[in-house]
């Protein structure tokens, strides 16, 4: 393909891309250097709002949340998707697109609305089907958890509902790797005498360790952004210690009167920096197979 | 020689095994114990994927039935079980609320985001997949980036710029900022359905004098069918679940359901008994996409094409 042919083709896409996307990112760099409001000229503030975003506690305790949900939602659906992976992988052609079907309905709908339907269920004003459940299995041991106003609780259904919607993507991916086993090793291992878990363990595992790191990659920038479901599932999440960074961004650059959308743009800033680092072993990967080509 | 006409089976006898009675029974007894224990397998690993697929469905299950409830029972604790199932808060989100405005503003917002997306990627993600060049590397590298970032990074100032063109809270502007938004997920998807197509094809139709511009519509876009059809479904469903651009670049006339819908919560009970109602009507659809569209779903998700 010709240099014109490639720029005659890409432009369109181009302008659309950088032109939307540049000018708004390039205003969040100025800003994060600002003392700003919308709607008006910033004064320079220097490296005073980075300054400050180091040492806000709150900014701390939501860096903490947002890491510690991560590992733990990240960590589950790896495991839990890989059995699930494996199960379905088994499933005959009649039941495969059902089960397929259903788990994919937490994937497609919003997260925003699965969240306010998650939301439902564990809230005792609206009829706490769990608690009530829980109660009647447990024969009343079980109480009645307070999900929203107590910081632990709330993590947890928190976890639940990104686990929730997240789940189907790993195991998706996870089927997708499973197909590209080779029976043949698996056949030699059987041969050799191993059984299911050293089958899983010693062959199955290292050659689809490829799609897991990808998996792995897409849930941590995933579940740092997660931001839709805090708003139904957690309404006191500024007092209760479980804020996202995404939404402590939203939180004090957006509604709380909008005064710190310097300080917003700061951590804007610094959260681009993390997911450079995060995806700089998938750049290198690109650029290498671009020379190898 | 003879021909053994027995079907090789469990009753097959093994050539050249000379079988006493007591290794027959020793075998038939290993197979049981196989068979027994696999049976077992299979029922515990049928019972983990049916729990599985109960518990995902089950916020859904339970937002229909709150939804089909009478007012004063929907939301009572303890949970009512029977009940004569009324269709009023559809009748009153349908009557008494801008859903059908906020359904229309999805839709449109949808439908004119796929559109577009596909029409400005489709060239670039052909050209991305045939030139080696510099400049290939360099768009690709930067729309793994650009899908990775922070949406408040884009979309805050975006709602600045919009409110000084007068843009903001219409259909189009969300329209284009979600364009924008998921042009880097668009050309990554394409070009790996594109790549998978030969060079020899571009070459053959070029050789018998067909432009570039030609390859592209007359031979690449026949071939592109389930691709060009994953990437709209994947980019029509981006549009239709966000939420964070659309809390922000939207205010009362260019709202979506999503939107709508979490501002219910906190509300009365009737609104929010109509919130589980507008719930059940956006996700009947969406399972509608979940089965229908499972083969294609399956396959951009399969494709790695989702990087970044």
């Amino acid at each position: 393909m010709r240099r014109r042919e490639f720029w005659l083709l890409v432009t369109p896409s181009v302008i659309v891309m950088f032109g939307f996307m540049l000018v708004p990112l390039y205003r969040t760099v100025r800003w994060s250097f600002q003392q700003v409001e919308y709607g008006a000229p910033g004064t320079e503030v220097g490296l005073a709002n980075f300054a400050s975003a180091m040492s806000d506690l709150r900014l701390g305790r939501a860096v903490l949340f947002t890491l510690g949900l991560t590992v733990v939602v990240t960590a589950f659906c790896l495991v839990f998707g890989y059995i699930l992976a494996t199960l379905i992988n088994v499933l005959g052609r009649r039941w495969r697109p059902v089960v397929l079907g259903i788990l994919l309905i937490p994937y497609v709908l919003p997260h925003v609305v699965g969240a306010v339907a998650f939301s439902w269920l564990f809230d005792t004003n609206f009829g706490g089907i769990i608690n009530f459940i829980a109660n009647l299995v447990t024969g009343g041991a079980f109480g009645e958890p307070l999900w929203f106003i107590e910081p632990w609780p709330n993590r947890l259904i928190v976890a639940a509902n990104a686990v929730w919607f997240m789940l189907p993507f790993a195991m998706l991916m996870i089927l997708a790797g499973l197909q590209g086993v080779s029976t043949e090793t698996l056949e030699a291992a059987e041969i050799d005498g191993a059984g299911p878990l050293q089958r899983h363990l010693y062959v199955i595992i290292p050659s689809i360790r490829g799609v897991l790191g990808f998996v792995l990659l897409i849930f941590t920038m995933d579940v740092l952004r997660i931001f839709d479901s805090l708003i139904a599932l957690s309404p006191q999440a500024v007092a209760l210690g479980n804020e996202s960074i995404m939404l402590y961004i939203y939180n004090v650059a957006f509604r709380e009167g909008a005064v710190n959308l310097g300080l917003g743009s700061a951590i804007s800033v610094l959260t681009i920096l993390l997911i450079l680092v995060l995806l700089y072993p998938s750049i290198r990967a690109l650029v290498k197979e671009a020379k190898a080509a | 020689m003879t021909i053994d006409l027995q079907p090789a089976g469990d009753t097959a006898p093994r050539r050249g095994a000379v079988a006493t009675a007591a290794s027959i029974a020793e075998r038939d007894a290993t197979r049981l114990r196989y068979r027994s224990r696999r049976r077992t397998v299979a029922v515990i690993s049928a019972l983990v994927l049916a729990a599985t697929c109960v518990l995902m469905v089950f916020p859904f299950i339970w937002a229909t039935l709150s939804s089909l409830k009478p007012t004063n029972v929907a939301f009572s604790n303890p949970p009512v079980f029977s009940f004569a199932p009324t269709f009023q808060p559809y009748v009153d989100l349908w009557q008494t609320t801008n859903f059908y405005l906020y359904l229309a503003n999805t839709l449109v917002v949808a439908v004119i985001s796929t559109l577009v997306a596909l029409l400005v990627g489709l060239p670039c993600a052909y050209a991305l997949s045939r030139y080696g060049g510099v400049a290939s590397l360099v768009l690709l590298v930067l729309a793994l980036v650009f899908r990775a970032l922070p949406r408040f990074a884009v979309v805050l100032p975006m709602y600045e710029i919009s409110k000084s063109l007068g843009i903001y809270d219409t259909t189009y502007a969300l329209a284009a900022a979600l364009i924008a938004i998921n042009q880097p997920f668009t050309i990554w998807l394409l070009r790996n359905f594109f790549a998978e197509i030969p060079r020899e094809l571009d070459e053959a139709a070029m050789v018998d004098g067909c432009t570039r511009f030609g390859v592209l519509r007359r031979i690449m876009l026949p071939l592109m069918g389930p691709g060009i059809l994953t990437a709209g479904i994947f980019v029509f469903l981006f549009a239709f679940q966000e939420y964070l651009t659309a809390a922000v670049l939207t205010d009362v006339s260019a709202k979506t359901v999503p939107v709508f819908i979490a501002t219910q919560i906190g509300q009365n009970l009737p609104l929010l008994q109509q919130a589980s109602a507008a719930t059940v009507l956006l996700t009947l659809p969406v399972v509608g996409i979940a089965f229908i569209a499972q083969k294609y779903l399956v396959a951009g998700l399969a494709s790695g094409a989702v990087k970044g």
